[in-house]
């Protein structure tokens, strides 16, 4: 039995991980902790889950693993909680918001000897894995660009520090490139050579103080180059949350892929919008079972802290752009 | 209003079958060969001129059809002559041939009426509208597509010749970069990519392109010849402060043809294939033909065309060279 814990519950992911872990077979969750007691006991009351008052009383109890959902900027040093304890961790993306934070993350689990895996669920994607396969199996030979989406809506009706620019580090470029610039990388096998971003805040203006609207230009260091749209341009009435497409052009010709194209319409008069009941397979239980794995037998996550610490490099290049408006080259930490 | 049609391929008939519904008189077609343009000077019975000089004398509007490269020389003669100029988009294949050509037509007292079409294509046009009605508040992110297969031709294919056409980033992505610039104002950066950049041997191409507009709006545009005949297929996201909206040919299609043959033969470029009562070629030769006629200003000037050809010239050296390109102000442009 692999016994995990869940470290803040500030990224509201970290619910959706509850409920994983609780219907993952060979595995028991020890319990969950939040910096906000109401939230955090309202939230593991309705799931049924323990609740931990302190952080050190859940690390107390010895989980093999935990995931850390606190803010973005926060991850370092709830990472160096676990590790120096011995226990493994899965992090919720970005890994950080620096390149220091996120290379001593690296560091610090590397020399405890502890498994770290970035939080990527796309890389459990059903749709993406088949796109994966083919393209592993030579289907269409060599890949030459990427366009690219990841939109959303302001995200802050599910948590408010995700627009404030300390504890996100940022706005939708933080939020959204490394979703994509990880696909790629995993897809293709080639790292970010330069980026540049151009962003703004024409959306939402009023309500945050971060950037919600933000286009960026990608090269590889295959040839290979990509836009990603890291907007925060969905609005409220959209059918969902947003969403993550990207065209693949190759030597055959392109695909087109929709990664959360897989839903019901449903209209109801109980909404005021129409929904999209999302009925594809659940990459986030895929995950965090790939987690309880790695743990179990012993080896590297399919998902690593390198990928996220490489996506990390590709956002902080992204900051760097939109601030000289130049085409950067990416630092690697 | 006597007007003589330059060029017989896919853009000189489909502006005549326009010009037919005006009441303007087509009075020839130019074309390299009596040959080629036999079956358009039958339809509407009228001469064929082998050139532009010998056409001249007779026509009131010359209307360019003719490949790109040509726009400029072909524009200065009409000008110096005394014509108002049709002219098919892009307006020239350098700035500075556009601006030249703005000047000569000042100075003859002659119009320049560029065609960009995208303008007065239903969808784009009702979108436009809805921005300007402030249904969506100020636009944010926009994102534009077009997206076919290479253009093919018998013979003398001058759209895959670089130096002729500008390739993808100026012949097919011009058109988005019109529209943008129409939606959000003008532009202030670009910066490109595209794939036969780094792989000429591809055989296919993609074009990659991000403005930034002076109103502080932002703009992703797409090409792509990389799509199997007969695909021709265009989208439109408009992101702004109240709101969205998006279109995409495909999923308004009100025709999806399953039919067990298929006919082989694809047009020798992409085309846009929703059913409408009238073209919006036609409908935009009719606004021309009233600005000719009447005055009235069309809602595509020489000066945007001249504008989507600084983009697209911007585009172009920002592949080049990797880094953002500034456009010059229109303001300074003048």
């Amino acid at each position: 039995m692999i016994r995990m814990g869940i470290l803040s519950l500030a990224h509201h992911h970290g619910e959706a991980y509850i409920s994983n872990l609780k219907q993952m077979e060979g595995v028991e969750l020890v319990g969950v902790t939040d910096d906000d007691p109401l939230r955090g006991q309202t939230i593991a009351a309705h799931n049924r889950a323990q609740y931990f008052h302190a952080y050190e009383d859940l690390l107390d109890a010895k989980p093999d693993g935990v995931i850390i959902c606190t803010e973005n900027n926060r991850h370092r040093q709830f990472v160096e909680m676990a590790a120096s304890r011995g226990i493994h961790v899965l992090c919720e993306k970005p890994l950080a918001t620096t390149l220091e934070d996120a290379r001593a993350i690296v560091d610090t689990c590397n020399k405890a000897s502890v498994l770290l895996m970035t939080a990527f669920p796309m890389r459990f994607s059903a749709p993406l894995m088949e796109i994966k396969a083919r393209l592993d199996n030579g289907d269409f030979g060599d890949v030459y660009c990427f366009n690219a989406t990841n939109q959303g809506e302001l995200p802050t009706k599910y948590r408010a520090w995700f627009a404030d620019p300390d504890l996100a580090g940022g706005g939708a470029i933080m939020d959204h490139t490394v979703h994509l610039v990880d696909i790629m990388r995993w897809l293709t096998g080639a790292e970010v050579k330069t980026v540049y971003a151009y962003s703004n805040r024409i959306i939402h203006a009023d309500d945050v103080q971060v950037e919600t609207g933000a286009l960026e230009m990608l090269t590889f260091d295959n040839d290979m180059f990509a836009t990603i749209d890291a907007s925060w341009s969905r609005p409220q009435y959209w059918p969902t949350w947003g969403g993550l497409t990207f065209e693949m052009v190759t030597q055959r010709g392109a695909v087109l892929v929709d990664a959360f194209r897989q839903n019901l319409n449903v209209y109801s008069d109980k909404w005021e919008r129409s929904n999209w009941a999302y009925w594809g397979s659940d990459m986030n239980h895929a995950m965090v079972n790939e987690f309880a794995a790695a743990i179990r037998e012993n080896r590297q996550p399919r998902v690593t802290g390198v990928d996220g610490l490489r996506a990390v490099e590709a956002t902080i290049a992204a900051y760097e752009s939109d601030r000289t408006r130049k085409t950067v080259e990416v630092k690697t930490a | 209003m006597r007007v003589g049609i330059v060029g017989v391929g896919f853009m000189g008939t489909t502006h005549a079958a326009a010009w037919a519904e005006t009441p303007a008189e087509i009075v020839g077609f130019t074309a390299e060969t009596q040959k080629e343009a036999g079956a358009l000077s039958k339809q509407y019975e009228t001469r064929v001129y082998t050139s532009l000089d010998e056409m001249l004398p007779d026509v009131d509007v010359v209307d360019l059809c003719s490949p790109t490269h040509l726009h400029h020389t072909m524009a200065l003669k009409a000008a110096a002559a005394g014509k108002h100029i049709v002219c098919e988009k892009p307006l020239a294949r350098t700035t500075r041939q556009a601006k030249e050509l703005i000047m000569a037509c000042q100075k003859a007292g002659v119009q320049l009426l560029v065609a960009h079409v995208v303008r007065f294509f239903p969808e784009y046009a009702m979108a436009h509208a809805a921005v300007a009605e402030g249904q969506i508040g100020k636009p944010a992110v926009i994102r534009l597509h077009r997206g076919s297969y290479r253009p093919k031709k018998p013979a003398g294919n001058w759209f895959l010749d670089e130096v002729k056409s500008g390739g993808i980033l100026m012949d097919l992505m011009i058109h988005d970069y019109d529209y943008a610039c129409w939606i959000a104002g003008e532009a202030e950066s670009v910066s490109a990519r595209r794939v036969t950049q780094r792989h000429p041997e591809a055989p296919v191409d993609y074009g990659l392109v991000i403005l930034s507009h002076r109103s502080g709006a932002l703009s992703h545009i797409s090409g792509a010849w990389a799509y199997p005949p007969p695909t021709f297929r265009t989208k439109l996201e408009i992101a702004g402060e109240l709101g969205l909206i998006e279109f995409d040919s495909d999923g308004t299609a009100p025709i999806q043809n399953l039919i067990l043959k298929t006919n082989e033969g694809a047009p020798d470029v992409g085309l846009p294939s929703s059913p409408v009562s009238e073209s919006p070629y036609t409908t935009q030769i009719k606004e021309f033909f009233h600005a000719l006629a009447e005055g009235t200003t069309p809602r595509v000037t020489a000066k945007d065309g001249l504008h989507a050809v600084q983009i697209a010239e911007a585009a172009i050296l920002s592949a080049h060279s990797g880094q953002p390109v500034t456009i010059q102000s229109m303001g300074d442009a003048s």
